[in-house]
């Protein structure tokens, strides 16, 4: 019996060696793979129409042999056409519908969220269980079955018209029907509830009011899962594809999701303008990835938690 | 009181509950309506008849819906179990290298806060035939160059590629929520687990994923969700009006119901997308179920 | 298996940068076939100790033998050893049998014979008809000897026991305590048992060791260090109730307590702490001697009386506290203010200088 345990220490410590370069060797690669689509990206956006067509591809490229001419090109204004006057791709008005966008949704998602989380998570109401119950099913039904009904209502609140359809209408459009969260609600509900009862009766005995209650203790308590939900809400619409697309009624309404795709191709030819594609590519990635990189530890925790908890 | 808290707690959820009536439970019920109208047109408020299935037997009959939903199937079936696998191994690795493990981890995240969108033009240039990189890479393997989005691209190429974006952009959310599941198990387990001779992969198997089983159950219904919705993957790669190397080639069920988004102004068209998105939802709550009860039986909590 | 530690020594490095010596330069030797307990009050590092033997963590420095053979380059899972955690470390979504298996499994013992060997040990530990549990359908207790089975299934060559009874009631402590030192005795296997409780360690080993931050205080059979300690510490850690510790002083080879003689010493003047057991006291029936005192309050416990003194206004100055306690034969009648006269048996008697060394 004991001789399973005689131990072979050398041979051990080849082993853990050679299982540590293997477990590098894997996390490498992986990071690797990770990484190679941005490095693609940002690559082929500095390169010349030359370069960029080169057989076979160039992978590495001295700093001194960038060009910026592809992002210079985007900014370009178009000659003629139905966009005469304006740029090839104009990437600071979708930007800017797009941070619009975002704002406004946020703030409504985060005032919707924020009473209605109270409501659940502090007060006693009839058919409270119930109902929380029922907005937990919704999270299961796909969004598909929505959107087309959702389009006649906004067709009928008239936020949609080809002929006369202003920035106002638009920017509703897209925002109303994306002012709830379900999840976050459930999130945020979660954290109210962690904040001992005591505060609560204490207040009341003082008598503070309840909406004085959400705003003077619980919403302090509870601002990291708020910003954590606003940090996440926010970057919801540099995603949001389908329904502005089908919303707005001009090129200038859009957000930048849509404007990327079937730009750059020309229609007549067929032919694409890689480079240019891969500079907007870029110029819409880098708001969102310096928004990540500068609330990283907070995104990071915010998502992590949203995952486990659910 | 009693009363006067229930009128108060209704008001706090008024704004939520007001906004969800009109762009929730009131489309939710109107689609199972719309999708009973024969000859529907939703502007004027109009149908030929009322019908119940008429709507769901032209989709079912549909060439292009089964295509949608094999195309869909094929997607859940193989991005979810393959990247739940390759996140797990990579969270337990990265339990192993503490001090680099921050540094990997955000390198990890990045493709969750990416433009889908954006990368998907990324991706499609990266499996260019001529100018991307994949076939370069590949050919340091001695593998010939590979048409994979090309016009006439073979379906195992384009779905590949798809299935290569589309795990891609899934891994990070996962590592992430793996990696911080490992931290939460106690770390005796490992110890006691080391001090009863169990090798790596022993550990893995036998304590790792039990003991990570309900957070493996509840990631992997939910990425089974998403995956069913494929769209943006594909129109990253495709644009959305081919959504495939060849037309509708790999079209989706979600993009199934999107063709007919322009076609308000036509007779019957948004009942056809009514019972399309109805049978997904179906579709998403089957395997969802079937997901729990199954897994209930192996699921240690 | 002997285990010889030679120097060890483990420093952790703590959140705000200090050094924690954990572990300090520790020289031991434990005998083969041996149960030892290992001793200290809660953070002394007994946790640490038997994880640096077990392999578990790392030493900063010195060496660990099993028998001839040096360890530190040996991984855990070769060291052939069985640890029974503080809190048990169950796998949760294994059954008793499971667990019990899993080291058997992992060490490629035939199936047959692993079979065999899980349900001899689910006996022996009284388990037999519980093997299809989950733990947490087990009490504190049966999860403490499902751990122990666990631990001994393998027949380690050194069985590690981390405070294992810790979470028990008091009737199944002694119990396990009594079925340990069974299991013990049958298997002979190598034992250092871990626990902070005195009266658990003097019961059940044969040895005792004695730690304090991290510092080996005293080895030797419990008898042995509870008649001869080495030092204050350790004269105040065992024994219960707890020895008193007196202010006194040697004066002309006599030992004095507030000028009252308690015996005689050849000693150099100085002064001294003089611990006396509680049963050291024997009453002076004839009031001959001058230590004397009035008794505050008697507690009388089956066979034993215990006289409790009150020490608040006087001018004696007994350590850490403001009473001592003696314990006399129930066969005295005495009540509260009585004054009794006490001789002290030599060898109930330590004097330690003022640094809590024996002299
Ligand atoms: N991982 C660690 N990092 C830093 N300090 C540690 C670590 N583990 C233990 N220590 C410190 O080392 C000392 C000894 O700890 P150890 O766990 O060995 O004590 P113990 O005698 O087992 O105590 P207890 O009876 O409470 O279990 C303590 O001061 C503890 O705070
Ligand atoms: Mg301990």
């Amino acid at each position: 019996m004991a001789d399973i345990y005689v131990s072979n220490v050398k041979a051990y410590k080849a082993k853990k060696i050679a299982s540590n370069v293997l477990l590098y060797a894997f996390l490498v690669i992986v990071a690797l793979t990770i990484l190679l689509p941005f490095y693609w990206m940002i690559l082929s956006s500095l390169k010349s129409t030359v370069q960029i067509e080169q057989v076979p591809p160039i992978l590495l490229m001295a700093p001194s042999d960038w060009k910026i001419t592809n992002y210079t090109d985007l900014f370009v204004l178009v000659q003629s056409g139905q966009r005469a006057g304006e740029p090839l791709f104009p990437f600071f008005t979708y930007m800017k519908n797009t941070v619009v966008v975002s704002i406004i949704t946020t703030i409504g998602t985060t005032i919707t969220t924020v009473l209605a989380a109270f409501a659940f998570a502090r007060l006693n109401f009839k058919g409270r269980d119930i109902l929380f119950a029922i907005l937990l099913g919704t999270m299961m039904v796909p969004g598909e079955i929505f959107i087309l009904t959702n389009f006649v209502t906004v067709y009928r609140l008239g936020w949609y018209s080809i002929s006369n359809q202003t920035y106002l209408d638009v920017l509703l459009a897209m925002t109303i029907p994306f002012m709830t969260s379900v999840f976050y609600i459930f999130y945020l509900r979660q954290t109210f509830k962690q904040i001992p009862n005591e505060l609560y009766y204490a207040a009341k005995v003082d008598g503070t009011t309840d909406f004085k209650y959400l705003l003077k203790v619980m919403i302090p308590i509870a601002l990291p899962t708020i910003i954590t939900i606003i940090i996440l809400n926010s970057m919801g619409a540099w995603s949001a594809y389908i329904w502005p697309a089908l919303i707005s009624c001009k090129d200038e309404y859009r957000l930048v999701s849509n404007g990327l795709r079937g730009a750059f191709t020309d229609t007549s030819t067929g032919r694409t303008d890689y480079g240019q594609q891969m500079a907007a590519s870029v110029l819409v990635t880098l708001p969102l990835l310096i928004l990540f990189f500068a609330f990283r530890k907070q995104i990071m925790r915010g998502v992590s938690r949203s995952g486990i908890k659910g | 009181m009693e009363k006067k808290n229930n009128l108060r707690a209704w008001l706090y959820l008024a704004p939520l509950l007001i906004l969800m009536a009109v762009f929730t439970f009131y489309p939710l019920i109107n689609a199972f309506i719309v999708s009973s109208y024969k000859g529907y047109l939703p502007l004027s408020g109009t149908a030929d008849e009322i019908d119940f299935f008429y709507n769901f037997g032209v989709i079912l009959k549909n060439p292009l819906f089964k295509k949608a939903v094999i195309n869909t199937f094929i997607i859940a079936g193989v991005s979810v179990p393959v990247s739940i696998l390759l996140s797990l191994l990579i969270a337990v690795s990265l339990k192993s290298i503490p001090k680099l493990k921050g540094f990997f981890q955000t390198i990890y995240f990045l493709p969750y806060v990416t433009n889908t969108i954006a990368i998907g033009m990324a991706f499609a240039f990266m499996f260019h035939e001529d100018y991307g990189v994949i076939n370069l890479i590949l050919g340091w393997f001695g593998i010939s160059p590979v048409n994979w989005l090309g016009g006439t691209a073979s379906y195992a190429a384009q779905m590949i590629a798809l299935l290569i974006l589309t795990i891609w952009n899934g891994l990070a959310f996962k590592i992430l929520v793996f990696t911080s599941g490992l931290e939460n198990i106690d770390k005796q387990y490992y110890d006691a687990a080391k001090i009863d001779s169990a090798s790596k992969w022993t550990v893995f198997k036998r304590i790792t994923v039990p003991l990570l089983s309900p957070l493996i159950l509840y990631i992997s219904i939910t990425s089974v969700i998403g995956a069913l919705k494929a769209y943006n993957s594909v129109v990253g790669l495709f644009g959305d009006v081919k959504l495939g190397a060849q037309n509708n080639s790999m079209i989706t069920i979600v993009a199934f119901v999107y063709q007919y988004k322009d076609g308000y102004t036509d007779k019957g068209y948004i009942s056809y997308a009514a019972a399309a998105s109805i049978i997904l939802f179906f579709i998403t709550a089957v395997i969802s179920i079937l997901q729990t009860v199954v897994s209930k039986k192996r699921v240690h909590y | 298996m002997e285990i010889k530690m030679a120097n060890l020594t483990k420093i952790f490095i703590s959140k705000d940068k200090k050094e924690v010596h954990a572990v300090d330069h520790v020289d031991l030797v434990i005998p083969s076939g041996k149960l030892i307990g290992l001793l200290g009050p809660s953070g002394c590092g007994k946790s640490t100790t038997l994880y640096l033997i077990a392999g578990l963590l790392r030493q900063t420095e010195g060496e660990i033998y099993f028998g001839e053979e040096e360890m530190s380059e040996t991984p855990p899972e070769k060291r052939g050893i069985g640890l029974v955690f503080q809190n048990y470390a169950l796998y949760p979504h294994m059954t008793v049998r499971e667990n019990i298996l899993f080291p058997l499994e992992n060490l490629k013992v035939e199936k047959e014979e692993a079979k065999k060997r899980t349900f001899e040990m689910a006996k022996l530990v009284g388990l037999e008809e519980m093997l299809d549990r989950k733990p947490k359908e087990l009490s504190g207790g049966q999860q403490q000897r499902v751990a122990i089975a666990r631990a001994l299934v393998k027949t380690p060559r050194v069985l590690l026991l981390d405070e294992p009874l810790s979470n028990l009631d008091a009737r199944l402590r002694l119990q396990t305590r009594e079925e340990i030192k069974r299991i013990q005795r049958e298997t002979k296997i190598t034992t250092v048992f871990v626990t902070h409780d005195q009266e658990e360690a003097m019961s059940i080993s044969d040895e005792i060791v004695v730690m304090k931050d991290g510092i080996i205080q005293q080895m030797g059979e419990p008898q042995e260090v509870y008649d001869k300690p080495t030092n204050l510490f350790v004269a105040k850690f065992l024994g219960n109730p707890q020895i008193n510790v007196f202010d006194g002083e040697i004066k002309n080879k006599e030992i004095l307590i507030e000028n009252m003689f308690v015996g005689k010493r050849d000693l150099p003047d100085q002064k001294v702490f003089i611990g006396v057991r509680p049963e050291g006291f024997i009453i002076d029936q004839e009031n001959k001697s001058s230590f004397h005192f009035k008794v505050d309050l008697v507690e009388t416990i089956g066979r034993d009386t215990t006289l409790i003194f009150d020490m608040q206004d006087d001018s004696i100055n007994i350590l850490d506290k403001k009473t001592f306690k003696a314990i006399i034969d129930a066969g005295f009648r005495i009540k509260a203010g009585d004054v009794v006269h006490f001789n002290i048996k030599p060898e109930k008697m330590h004097l330690f200088d003022i640094n809590g060394t024996i002299l």
